[in-house]
């Protein structure tokens, strides 16, 4: 890896750990705390080796929590942050990611999966996506984001940057051991051809200090960074725009957490993708996501090829905000949705709440502690439709 | 009416109305300790050129936290319960420019907190440590702390405190913190004093302000500052802590490396 730079743009062959902090570089990330844990320390390695090189701070911290703690402090200190955890430390990050959403913080946490619960095992796993959506303490939204592929670990890193800069709120990469452990090709476009977003600042608006609402202005603020001269006094208390928390009332609360809650709901068709293959006029369906979805298209393209069955595919690649609406608009009728997770079928709650009128049935092929093999996936599909 | 002249470092005001008065119960010592802090402050700004924007203040949840919430007239940050310290360092990492007052309670440092208190002193980070230590949890209702005495009875010892204390600043110098001292709220000057000393340590300073909370020890707020004064006592070499007494003064002032300095080193070998 050339010193004190971006990765270059062309072929590379890359563990997907070390694209996601190549990804995280370029997107502009200058702080990394973290905490060792399996198998997301690779993750955590390949930062100390290059943040320092781009002239950013690598820390090991003492634990999760503290570890979450220093993308808080360094967001509002000016400066884009990641940390990489797997489950039990995302566990640990649950009151930091909430406070992040009170305050609207942005910052990125990638949770490289592993099967729970307790210490569970080391080996991939989907068993914390509700945990992302319903982890944190209280209410208000969140973006999830799920790679498959090393080239996804790199894009969607710097995805996940962008979101949480334009939204101003932690976003989180939802990535699984297989992978962050994948290697395979990465291609780097020429860097003028990444887009980058920065966080809106009060300066470029012509907004001055004592006229400035740290949540206030417009559905997503612009933020002033501590050390700027605009008094900034970050609060993860019920708050009016301006951060006054004396004047409580219920209007004041109920204006205060909705303006985050719906700034992420109220705009999930532009937040969330999706992918879909053999769509068209498809009888069947599986919807997957994350590295899950590698073995579901091969599935689904041999029980189209070999056995004549008009099946679709249909990938989420954001998980939440769940873009409810937009599958009720992709998917009008479809007799059988098949929903391949590494977990007991947990996104399909969200599906069956979305499509339960749009189909016959959703059958859930779960999978604890490893990639489901396509012969695992048809054979489900066989046994359900024969 | 003549102003406080420190009113200028709070917000009487902000673009959505009033913010004073403060929260805090009347002859509470956390008032005192922001006042001795913005002293410091206001006289490191003249002496030693630093602009006020440069200094933020960070704190947990607790009375003692409730110093920043809204009122602060600088940038600052009321964050988790415990978790001042890490919030702060991220800070550092992302502008080392600034220049972070952490005010906690003994709770915070103490208890949730702790592992990051030992934790911050031992990488001896840039930081200034300004611990309220009033004995008990006073937010939440004078529960017990790890500072309470033995025997004392707070509302969730009924029967009296079975568990021995934490000495705080002992705990720092042990951890590696390079500059620590304890007042009290009966010591305005010397706590000016130290906290100076304390922004201009190039590394993590403690300072434990012992304080008064009328409201949960029963007592007046002169009572206890009466007993604060007499109760405190300056020792000399290893004389040994006089039954009931707190020790006071500077207790460490060294020079070690600095955390951000040490980390510069790394990045600059690439430059
Ligand atoms: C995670 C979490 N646990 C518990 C609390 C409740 N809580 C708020 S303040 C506090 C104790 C504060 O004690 P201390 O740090 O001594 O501050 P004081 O109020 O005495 O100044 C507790 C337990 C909380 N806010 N968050
Ligand atoms: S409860 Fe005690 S510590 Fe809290 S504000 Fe009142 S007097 Fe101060
Ligand atoms: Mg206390």
């Amino acid at each position: 890896m050339p010193n004190n730079r971006h990765i270059q743009p062309g072929v590379h062959y890359l563990q997907g750990s070390q694209a996601c902090v190549e990804g995280a570089i370029i997107a502009g990330c200058r702080v990394y705390g973290g905490y060792p844990i399996t198998p997301a320390s690779e993750v955590m390695e390949h930062a100390a080796l290059r943040i320092p090189q781009i002239g950013g701070r690598f820390i090991q911290m003492e634990d999760e929590i503290a570890s979450a703690c220093i993308l808080l402090g360094a967001s509002w200190g000016g400066a884009k942050a990641m940390t990489a955890t797997s489950s039990p430390g995302f566990s640990l990050m649950q009151e930091t990611i909430s406070y992040g959403i009170m305050s609207e913080t942005p910052l990125v946490i990638v949770d490289v999966q592993r099967p729970g619960p307790g210490q569970g095992y080391i080996t991939t796993s989907q068993e914390d996506v509700m945990q992302a959506r319903w982890g944190h303490h209280g209410e208000g939204s969140i973006i999830a984001l799920a790679p498959a592929s090393v080239q996804e670990m790199f894009e969607f890193t710097i995805e996940a940057f962008n979101l949480s800069e334009k939204w101003r709120t932690p976003v989180l990469l939802m990535a699984e051991e297989t992978v962050a452990h994948m290697r395979e090709r990465l291609i780097v476009p020429p860097l003028e051809e990444i887009r980058i977003v920065n966080r809106k600042k009060p300066q470029d608006l012509g907004i001055a200090p004592e006229n400035y609402l740290p949540w206030g202005h417009d559905m997503v603020a612009p933020m002033a960074n501590w050390g700027e001269g605009y008094n900034v006094n970050l609060i993860g208390l019920v708050h009016l725009e301006d951060g006054n928390v004396t004047k409580y009332d219920l209007q004041m609360h109920d204006a205060c957490v909705k303006r985050f809650y719906h700034k992420i709901e109220d705009n999930v068709d532009t937040i969330s993708q999706i992918e879909t293959a053999h769509f068209e006029k498809c009888k069947h369906l599986v919807v997957c996501y994350g590295s899950v979805s590698r073995t579901a298209i091969e599935a689904v393209t041999e029980a189209r090829k070999e056995h004549n069955l008009e099946i679709g595919y249909l990938r989420l690649k954001t998980l939440w905000p769940f873009p409810e609406k937009k599958l009720r608009s992709l998917i009008k009728k479809v007799d059988t949705i098949f929903v391949p997770e590494m977990n007991l079928g947990m996104m399909k709650h969200p599906i069956t709440e979305a499509l339960r009128d749009r189909c016959r049935k959703i059958i859930s092929i779960p999978s604890l502690g490893s990639l489901h093999t396509p012969e695992y996936i048809l054979s489900v599909i066989h046994e359900e439709l024969k | 009416m003549k102003k406080h002249p420190m009113l200028k470092y709070l917000k009487e005001e902000g673009p959505m109305g009033d913010r004073l008065p403060m929260i805090l119960c009347p002859g509470c010592g956390s008032g005192q300790v922001l006042n001795a802090a913005f002293h410091a402050i206001d006289k490191i700004i003249e002496e030693d050129g630093i602009a006020k924007e440069n200094f933020v203040f960070i704190t947990g949840v607790g009375c003692s936290a409730r110093l920043t919430s809204h009122y602060l007239n600088f940038d600052s940050g009321w964050t988790i319960h415990g978790r001042t310290l890490p919030i702060a360092t991220g800070a550092l990492l992302a502008n080392p420019e600034l220049r972070i007052i952490v005010i906690t309670g003994d709770g915070d440092t103490g208890a949730i907190g702790g592992n990051h208190f030992i934790h911050a002193c031992r990488r001896n980070i840039d930081l200034t440590i300004l611990c309220i230590n009033n004995g008990l949890y006073g937010m939440t209702g004078g529960q017990v702390a790890p500072t309470t005495g033995i025997g004392l009875k707070t509302s969730t010892t009924p029967y009296g405190n079975t568990e021995e204390s934490f000495d705080l600043s002992k705990m720092a110098e042990t951890a590696g913190a390079t500059y620590v001292a304890r007042w009290t709220t009966a010591h305005p000057r010397q706590t000016v004093r130290a906290i100076m000393k304390g922004v201009r340590k190039k590394g993590t300073a403690f300072i434990e302000i012992m304080s008064q909370c009328p409201v949960h020890w029963k007592e007046t707020p002169v009572d206890m500052l009466k007993a604060l004064k007499k109760n405190s006592v300056r020792l000399k070499g290893d004389e040994a802590v006089p039954n009931g007494k707190i020790p006071i003064g500077e207790f460490c002032n060294i020079e070690k490396p600095e955390w951000i300095e040490s980390y510069q080193k790394v990045i600059d070998q690439f430059n």
